[in-house]
């Protein structure tokens, strides 16, 4: 193994720009990190060069640890995007700077340097000087001067960033052919998925810090685990649909369940994907059996791209299936899908807009399920058991993966939390095989949101203990705390519930209400919940803000429905907390959300009253959503 | 530039109004008094202007003066390349105030910066006070003037070398260490051959400034002829003393010294321009 990476994390100001990246490559490798910009690709390949030092988790060369050696001790060949060849040296001179500083003999540099110049492309050209070059022969020259000393591994930061397209379409090709010949396992970081794809023999997708999936180019185009990878590498088409017996039920179509899929529970969301080029168009219905068949569309768009035609269908018979790709427009009622006809079949068949066909797919491919990833806080007492009970109950309703946390206050007691926590785990054992366990040491707030951040938890749920005789005093500490500061929707759980059947969704009126709506609908659609939308409507509330309510909860409904939600829509008048706690009463709410208003600013201190007054009067969960985002 | 000058020939005015106006200032404020210098050197003849450089003292005073400037030029030239280097490269609190700190001494008279180093060098200095009893006394001394010299024309190096290292990527020394080069070897290999230029023009612009000054040196070096005396000193002296042939003799070397430095700086600018 040429590069092992082990749970690497960086932090740039409390910002996680790597986290938890874990990696192997093999000898000879050509290995591509393909992200959007700030998804830490670079930072990574620089933590490996030793220009950036990792906070935490190990480097391995070779077999060799060098999580903390200099860069001139690590032997690595670096290519950056803005070449940074020496320019008061000639090529010649920059190529064997590397052997001249590792005191080689000066004919044995001579012949190395021209044998590399050669090997790129440069031959006869030593002499020059920087400036006489152009881009891409500087580029080379960088990449000369990189191999020189033979370095153990060859690391480039977005080598062809800076070039031309057809100067990039020939570095690439020699790039490739360089590799091969010498063999030197290497990491080039790009944002460019053409480029990932020609040249990888494996990509690693990144995003926000994480490694998302690593895999050979065309299982990542054809059959990705998440629904990232299906959705940023190349044009996707991502449906959810539901497991009916042996079947994938999407709206009127049916497609026949993979073995893989087959302990999915029947009901559960099914996410499929194919991609726009794998689906035939024609305007009779389908004969052959070997393809599945997703319905009659109607023709809404068409792009004409060159070699191909992009397609845009609204599918009537796909009505309330949910589409992750494309992205549903605000509002938007009938499932788009994108299809992509290529070569003379583009030239024969033009559309009309509104014109009707069938649509049928060549193959397709599921995802692996996901759901609400949940941060589950357990303290060794009564609000511990409640967190536990809610969040698991979550977790399941949502089929999501989630994780026990127990903070120790001092490294002696981890031992014994771990205990504690496998005695939980056990408990929830049946209803939640995977659920994981984490201690961490420190301060409950601060090592619960550090948690939260690094896992890329999609929901912390906190217990609040006292319900019942000494009534309710208030949020804890803890809880002040990481309501304030947390970047995910917080559950507050006093008191225990049995099922996920029934969400509240507490709205206000306007663009920031739509986040509390987006989240609320998405775990009722995970849950399988029925939700209702409320306004509440104040003395102090305006005509004007009456009216945007009004639309506002129009399209809130419009877009449960979308996502495949049971939903109805409410405006009460008169006090906030009164009406949400009858409204509340009125379903028999097992969830109430709400959206938090200013969660950065000094105002949060209202609504945080706000949200302490409702955990405290309405004797249910309430799931607090930061709007800040 | 024919090619725009032709085809926008009304945004270029022939201004030999304009242009005659700005000569009859210069005339009399930069280039008669200039000239004068070399008039009067003129009128003393071949002769005189020979016995008046050749003098012991006028020998002394200039060979003293370039002494210094070139020692200036070194000592500055390596304090300001390292002081550029540590405020372009590293972050530290304070670096803004170090910023204004180390540029300073352009801003501040050259007669406050010779008392300052009086008041604390001198006999009665706040370190001069205990120095000097045990024998160590800059002031009125060749150290001293060394000292004002050094002061004062600190800056110029840093202004000349800084924006270079500014400009310069940090990958320029990423790379060099990835390559295997110590931070010294990548210094000495890549960081201080870029800076050539700068260096160059930084040391010529400190040179000529060290060679002129004459606020400060009065002050620190107490004009003593064989010992302290510049030939800006030197110069003083003569006229205090009304030799007039003697001053403008040292005088219209001086002057000459200054052009062809200026020239040779303007030059070298020019051709790094280009390249």
């Amino acid at each position: 193994m040429s590069i092992r990476l082990t749970d690497l994390t960086k932090r740039y100001n409390e910002q996680l720009v790597v986290n938890r990246v874990s990696l192997e490559i093999r000898d000879g490798e050509l290995f591509v990190l393909l992200g959007g910009s700030g998804s830490g690709k670079s930072t990574v390949l620089r933590m490996i060069a030793g220009l950036t030092t990792p906070d935490a988790g190990k480097i391995e060369l070779n077999g060799r640890d060098v999580t903390y050696l200099s860069p001139q001790a690590r032997g690595v060949g670096f290519v950056f995007q803005n070449y940074s060849i020496f320019r008061h040296m000639t090529v010649l001179e920059n190529v064997e700077f590397g052997l001249r500083i590792r005191k080689t003999k000066s004919n044995e540099r001579r012949r190395r340097a021209e044998e590399l110049l050669d090997l790129v492309g440069l031959a006869g050209l030593g002499a020059r000087y920087p400036n006489q070059l152009s881009g891409g022969q500087q580029q080379r020259v960088a990449l000369a001067r990189a191999l020189a000393y033979q370095p153990a591994v060859l690391l480039l930061d977005e080598p062809f960033g800076a070039l031309d397209v057809k100067i990039r379409a020939q570095l690439r090709v020699s790039l490739k052919e360089i590799q091969r010949q010498l063999q030197v396992t290497t990491i080039l970081v790009t944002h460019d998925q053409e480029e990932a794809f020609e040249l990888a023999d494996r990509i690693g997708v990144m995003d926000t810090g994480r490694l998302i999936e690593v895999g050979a180019p065309e299982t990542l185009y054809y059959q990705p685990d998440t629904e990232f990878t299906a959705t940023f590498i190349g044009g996707g088409n991502v449906l959810v649909g539901r497991k009916e017996d042996k079947w994938i039920r999407l709206g009127s179509a049916a497609l026949p369940l993979p073995p893989e899929a087959a302990h999915t529970d029947d009901g559960a969301p099914i996410r499929i994907l194919f991609r726009p080029e794998r689906t035939i168009l024609q305007s009779e219905p389908f004969q052959d059996r070997a393809i599945h068949v997703l319905g009659q569309g109607k023709v809404i768009e068409q792009i004409f791209a060159g070699a191909l035609q992009r397609i845009v269908l609204e599918m009537e018979g796909l009505r309330g299936v949910r589409a992750v790709a494309p992205r549903a427009v605000y509002g938007q009622s009938v499932t788009r899908i994108e299809v992509i006809q290529t070569g003379a079949r583009a030239a024969e068949n033009s559309f009309t807009l509104g014109q009707k066909m069938w649509v049928g797919l060549r193959d397709f491919h599921v995802l692996d399920p996901a759901g609400l990833k949940v941060l589950i806080c357990v303290s060794q007492d009564v609000s511990g058991q409640l967190a536990a009970e809610m969040g698991s109950l979550l977790a399941h309703a949502t089929h999501g993966p989630a994780t026990l946390l127990h903070v120790a206050a001092r490294p002696e007691l981890a031992a014994q939390a771990r205990d504690y926590l496998e005695t939980v785990r056990r408990a929830f054992a049946a209803q939640l095989p995977g659920l994981d366990v984490r201690v961490r040491v420190g301060t409950s707030a601060a090592q619960i949101l550090l948690e939260a951040q690094e896992g890329h938890y999609e929901v912390i749920a906190l217990g609040q203990s006292a319900s019942g005789d000494t009534g309710f005093r208030g949020l804890g500490s803890t809880a002040r705390q990481v309501l304030e500061q947390a970047e995910v929707p917080v559950l507050l759980t006093q008191t225990k519930r049995v099922g996920l059947k029934q969400i509240l969704i507490c709205t206000r009126g306007g663009e920031p209400g739509k986040t509390d709506v987006a989240f609320g609908g998405r775990v009722a659609r995970r849950a399988d919940a029925a939700a209702t939308v409320l306004f509440v409507q104040t003395e102090q509330t305006t005509p004007e803000e009456q009216k945007r309510a009004a639309r506002h909860l129009l399209q809130a409904e419009a877009a449960l429905a979308v996502q495949g939600v049971r939903g109805k829509i409410k405006i009460l008048d008169g006090g906030i907390i009164e009406n949400i706690i009858r409204q509340a009463d009125a379903d028999d709410a097992d969830l109430i959300v709400i959206g938090a208003q200013a969660p950065r600013g000094r105002p949060r201190l209202r609504w945080q009253n706000f949200a302490t007054q409702l955990v405290g009067a309405a004797a249910r969960p309430v799931l607090v959503v930061p709007m800040n985002e | 530039m024919t090619m725009t000058t032709a085809l926008k020939p009304s945004r270029v005015p022939r201004g030999l109004f304009p242009v005659g106006i700005l000569l009859a200032v210069m005339l009399p404020l930069i280039l008669m008094p200039l000239a004068s210098i070399y008039v009067f050197a003129a009128r003393s003849g071949l002769e005189g202007f020979i016995n008046a450089i050749t003098s012991p003292e006028a020998q002394f005073a200039l060979r003293f003066s370039l002494l210094i400037a070139l020692l200036t030029a070194i000592i500055n030239g390596g304090l300001g390349t390292y002081t550029a280097y540590v405020l372009s490269k590293y972050r530290f609190p304070g670096r803004d105030a170090l910023n204004v700190i180390v540029n300073l001494p352009v801003a501040i008279p050259t007669v406050v910066v010779g008392t300052s180093l009086l008041l604390l060098w001198g006999p009665i200095g706040i370190l001069g006070q205990f120095l000097v009893p045990l024998g160590i006394s800059p002031m009125f001394a060749p150290a001293g003037v060394l000292l004002a010299h050094l002061f004062v024309t600190f800056p110029y190096m840093l202004g000349a070398v800084k924006p270079v290292l500014d400009e310069l990527e940090v990958t320029y020394e990423e790379a060099a260490y990835t390559i295997g080069a110590s931070q010294l070897e990548a210094f000495r290999f890549v960081i201080l051959p870029a800076l050539r230029g700068g260096l160059f023009s930084g040391a010529l612009l400190t040179f000529a400034h060290s060679l002129g000054e004459f606020g400060a040196t009065i002050l620190v070096s107490g004009n003593l002829p064989f010992r302290t005396q510049t030939a800006p000193l030197y110069i003083f002296a003569q006229f205090e003393a009304g030799n007039i042939e003697a001053a403008n003799a040292v005088a219209a070397v001086l002057a000459t010294l200054s052009f062809v430095l200026f020239f040779a700086l303007m030059q070298f600018n020019k051709k790094s321009a280009r390249a």
